[in-house]
């Protein structure tokens, strides 16, 4: 049983979550994959993929809500694969939060403390703090229905502080909140994470709220794990076709890698960064912001093509280009200055830097 | 009965669906209400009025009840056999109703299955059921007999056991159903929410599930209760001279002694019984939401008188959570398979009946020595039996007809209309399925001696019919709730008037509704038989009043086939309504 006196931010050792191997299959259907994660200590991870990827299928393997077939579930190095929910210790935060809607505010959040028989004098400190905490304090005598869902998305996460796990589990916590709220508690929750230091692990499809909040993002698809890196490894150096297009927007260019030289699909020489393995056919990543384009001698030797459409999406001007060998390309031009811009039907040529290419080969 | 729980979302939907400004909708309530004025409403008052000695008013008929240690006995002999019914019933429910919210798919249908097939069998069949299980020749008497258990028969019918027995079994799917609506509306991840807390499944089931399954608990033992006080069928079939109940003495003194100011009055005092029984409900639990009589508002006065209840659970989970270390880990399976050991129970008289019905013996002997039609050639080719039946069609084709165009006529207006005193209404159009059926047979009897409508089929019919509308009403209002107003809306958009938008939008989209309505309510005139006792006694002999007959005199086998044929006709009433419930859930 955990009962620290002390706030778990002077304890950085123990958190950490390793996944090995885990397996869930419902019917013929695979949700989780060959699951594969090592979580550290304090670490802020985000699982991110579309609705049906398996997230919350794994996230329900490590709180205990759901076995895997075959795999390991560790913490700090405990095999806890077949220990019950109730035994883990982990905090998880739900989707849609489930509180008791038959208990007030305080009630709610101090029922793991009644759980775990905390001393009454005890327990009212401790559920008052963490109240304090998520400034919820004066709503402790309210019921769930009587409060916003900002609110509830509160005493959700006091509920799963009170007992100072060393890990917190979320899934979807903001899902049913609206943009302004969302963002508003994103950054709450970070500041939380820097405060607690408790690992935290979060569902999310949501691929803005994963790179703007995580240490590390998984995304995964078809219940596998595709890439687990940096956010800004995740944006910039995509491991495969699916992470490149799931995180953020981007230009697919098909590209014939022939003696270190990259040719687009007119036979056009394209600027690509180096790669080892010789003669492929392989797709060029180009985000939209990365892609110039160019008019007359200034312009950069790339694909040559004509403009179809402009949208002005307020920061940004978004235009669309179409190749003379038809291939649609999207270009992000900021609205930094009121220069001349290209119109629609222009001629010109889309270019890159060498780095901001990525070669994926699929 | 059972239906009645959704009087709350009758007041929910209504609600919602409330256009701005009053409707001529609200006049389609107007035949249906004048209906049930006439045959529900005057009958009761009439009644109230006789029991008072009307013309000549005295008391002295509530003195004889309240002096008479006879029939302070035969209330004694009620209250008793209700408690012991409600608490049994409610102890065998509990793990079904839980089970059918938490259980596999497979369990789940299995569960269902035996819930409802009793449900829809006629009180009557099930009765008998009994009567061939616990007779001295009976299914366990054989059984016991036969292993040796004991060397002669145990009396179990005609006595208390046997009714308590009968009873318990009868009213389970009223206790069942109710409970199963609440259960199934606790979110799941709640448990899930306890669990990640710390509370082990005991103690996530004593402090959350528990609790908010309360509402559930507490209307499936009240109507049950309130049942077993008016209950009639069985304990008239199965109890003995000592067991003689409220609803017996009536039917002795109206029909028996044709005393029927005396008879007036005891059944006021059922009456009251009944209505003293709802109000106290009321005070632990939203009983005139439930019945409609107040237009919502649960109060937090209301939650406050729970919390006492719930921070005692709260203690009890968390000790038993202390102690989940040292309990030995109970594995998911006991629930799942005592409720459907339960379930077994609940399906085993109505499966017996079916399998002797094919015996080739002419006594029910167990296990049958071979089988043969010869129970149905029997049934087939008697002139009375199939008098009956065709009797018993006619009546149910009338009342049928009132009760669906009435019913839906009601729920329109309930539904889409806009008047002052509707909660009165909805409470109005509920009431014939709370109060107990023998005083409203008995009320209605006195009335339509009045226009000699007494001993006639059409005056069956009409008795029928109101016991029958509040069920087309709840089935269809239902339905209404599920009409998106948008698609009217599209239509009159797109240039249709309102009739073309209730021929082309609403019909086709409330018919499914409506023959499920229609079903159901063939099925309650087709089996019933207390209407039939009061108001065509001797005059018309309906299919249950010949079983009636049949079960009372001699207890021949061929009731066993008529009875299976019940609920073959009971199973295809299921299996239409499921049919066109997966239709509707697939377009
Ligand atoms: N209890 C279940 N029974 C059957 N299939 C399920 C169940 N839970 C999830 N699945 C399936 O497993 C896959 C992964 O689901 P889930 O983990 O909920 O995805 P996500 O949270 O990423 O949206 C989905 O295809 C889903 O349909
Ligand atoms: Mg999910």
């Amino acid at each position: 049983m955990l009962m620290r006196a002390m706030p778990s931010s002077t304890d950085v050792k123990t958190g950490g979550i390793a996944l090995h191997s885990l397996q869930k299959r419902y019917g013929a259907a695979m949700a989780v994959d060959d699951v594969s994660l090592s979580v550290s200590p304090g670490e802020f991870i985000s699982l991110l993929g579309p609705s049906g990827s398996g997230k919350t299928t794994t996230l329900m393997m490590i709180a205990g809500f759901e076995m895997p077939d075959s795999g390991r579930v560790l913490l700090d190095d405990k095999d806890i694969t077949r220990l019950p929910p109730h035994r883990r210790e982990l905090g998880v935060i739900f989707q849609n939060y489930a509180l008791f809607p038959h208990m007030t505010v305080a009630e709610n959040v101090a029922y793991p403390l009644r759980m775990r028989r905390v001393p009454k004098a005890q327990l009212e400190a401790r559920v008052n703090r963490v109240l304090d905490q998520v400034h919820l304090g004066a709503f402790a005598a309210r019921r769930p229905h009587q409060l916003s869902g900002g609110q509830q998305q509160r005493v959700a996460i006091a509920r799963a502080l009170v007992f100072d796990p060393p890990v917190l589990l979320l899934d979807e916590p903001l899902g049913a909140l609206d943009k302004k709220l969302r963002q508003h508690l994103r950054n709450e929750i970070k500041t939380l994470h820097r405060d607690v230091g408790k690992t935290m692990i979060y569902v999310t499809h949501d691929q803005e709220e994963a790179l703007a909040m995580s240490d590390r993002v998984a995304v995964m698809h078809e219940g596998r794990i595709r890439q687990v890196s940096a956010p800004q490894d995740i944006y910039r150096r995509p491991a495969d076709l699916f992470v490149a297009s799931f995180v953020g927007e981007v230009n697919l260019i098909p590209a014939k890698l022939r003696s270190g030289v990259a040719h687009g699909p007119a036979d056009e020489t394209l600027a690509a960064p180096a790669w080892s393995d010789g003669d492929m056919d392989a797709t060029l990543c180009v985000r939209p912001e990365h892609l110039h384009l160019g008019t007359g001698e200034a312009a950069a030797p790339g694909i040559q093509g004509h403009v179809t459409g402009m949208t002005f999406v307020g920061d940004a001007t978004i235009v669309e280009f179409r190749s003379n060998s038809g291939l649609q390309l999207t270009s992000k031009v900021l609205n930094i200055s009121a220069g001349a811009m290209l119109g629609v039907g222009d001629n010109c040529t889309a270019s890159w830097a060498t780095n901001d290419a990525t070669i994926l080969t699929e | 009965m059972a239906y009645t729980i959704s009087s709350t979302e009758i007041q929910k939907t209504t609600r919602a669906l409330q256009p701005a400004r009053p409707t001529p909708w609200a006049w389609l309530m107007l035949p249906g209400s004048i209906f049930l004025a006439v045959l529900f409403v005057v009958p009761l008052g009439w009644l109230l009025l006789l029991s008072f000695g009307a013309p000549d008013w005295t008391i002295a008929h509530f003195v004889r009840i309240a002096q008479n240690p006879a029939y302070i006995g035969v209330l004694r002999t009620t209250l008793q056999i209700s408690c012991v019914v409600t608490a049994l019933t409610f102890v065998l429910s509990y793990p079904i109703a839980y089970a059918l919210t938490t259980g596999g798919t497979k369990l789940r249908t299995f569960l269902l299955i035996a819930v409802v097939l009793p449900f829809f069998t006629s009180v009557l069949a099930r009765t008998f059921a009994w009567v061939v299980l616990l007779g001295r020749n009976g299914v366990i008497n054989e059984i016991l007999l036969q292993l040796g258990w004991v060397s002669q028969p145990v009396a179990l019918l005609y006595n208390r056991i046997g009714v308590i027995a009968g009873m318990t079994h009868v009213v389970m799917p009223l206790m069942i159903l109710p409970m199963l609506t609440v259960m199934s509306s606790i979110d799941q991840r709640l448990l899930r929410a306890a669990r990640a807390n710390g509370a082990s499944p005991l103690a996530a089931f004593l402090t959350v599930f528990l609790p908010l399954s309360l509402p559930g608990l507490i209307a499936g033992i009240l109507l049950v209760f309130i049942n077993c006080l008016g209950f009639y069928i069985t304990p008239a079939l199965l109890g003995g001279v000592s067991d003689v109940t409220i609803t017996m003495e009536i039917s002795a003194q109206v029909v028996g002694q044709l005393n029927w100011n005396f008879g007036a009055a005891l059944s006021t005092v059922l009456l009251v019984a009944v209505m003293a029984v709802l109000w106290l409900g009321s005070r632990f639990f939203p009983i005139e939401q439930l019945l409609g009589f107040s237009d919502d508002k649960i109060g937090l006065d209301k939650t406050a008188r729970r919390q006492m209840g719930t921070q005692w659970l709260m203690r009890i989970g968390s000790a038993a959570n202390a102690l989940d270390r040292w309990l030995p880990s109970m594995g998911g399976r006991g629930i799942p398979i005592f409720a459907s050991f339960l379930a077994v129970l609940l399906l085993l008289p109505v499966v017996i009946v079916a399998y002797l019905s094919f015996s080739a013996s002419s006594y029910f002997v167990f296990p049958v020595p071979g089988y043969s039609l010869q129970n149905y050639e029997r049934y087939f080719s008697d002139p009375l039996w199939l008098r009956a039946t065709v009797t018993s069609i006619r009546i149910a084709l009338m009342a049928t007809t009132m009760a669906t165009m009435l019913g839906a006529m009601l729920a329109f207006g309930l539904s889409r209309g806009r008047i002052r005193g509707r909660g009165a209404m909805i409470a109005l159009v509920l009431s014939p399925i709370i109060m107990p059926t023998v005083v409203v047979a008995v009320a209605t009897y006195f009335v339509l001696v009045q226009v000699g409508l007494q001993g006639t089929e059409f005056g069956l019919a009409l008795g029928h019919a109101v016991h029958a509308i509040p069920y087309v009403v709840v089935i269809v209002v239902a339905n209404l709730r599920d009409l998106n107003p948008t698609y009217e809306r599209a239509a009159r958009s797109l240039g249709a008037g309102p009739l073309a938008t209730f021929r082309t939008i609403i019909a086709p989209l409330v018919m499914p509704a409506l023959i499920v309505a229609a079903f159901l309510a063939f099925l309650i005139s087709f089996d019933d038989v207390v209407y039939v006792l009061f108001l065509g006694i001797g005059r018309i002999a309906t299919l249950p009043m010949r079983m009636w007959e049949g079960i009372t005199q001699d207890i021949n086998p061929t009731i066993a086939a008529v009875a299976t044929l019940q609920m073959v006709f009971a199973t295809i009433v299921i299996f239409v309504n499921t049919l066109l419930g997966r239709r509707k859930a697939q377009s």
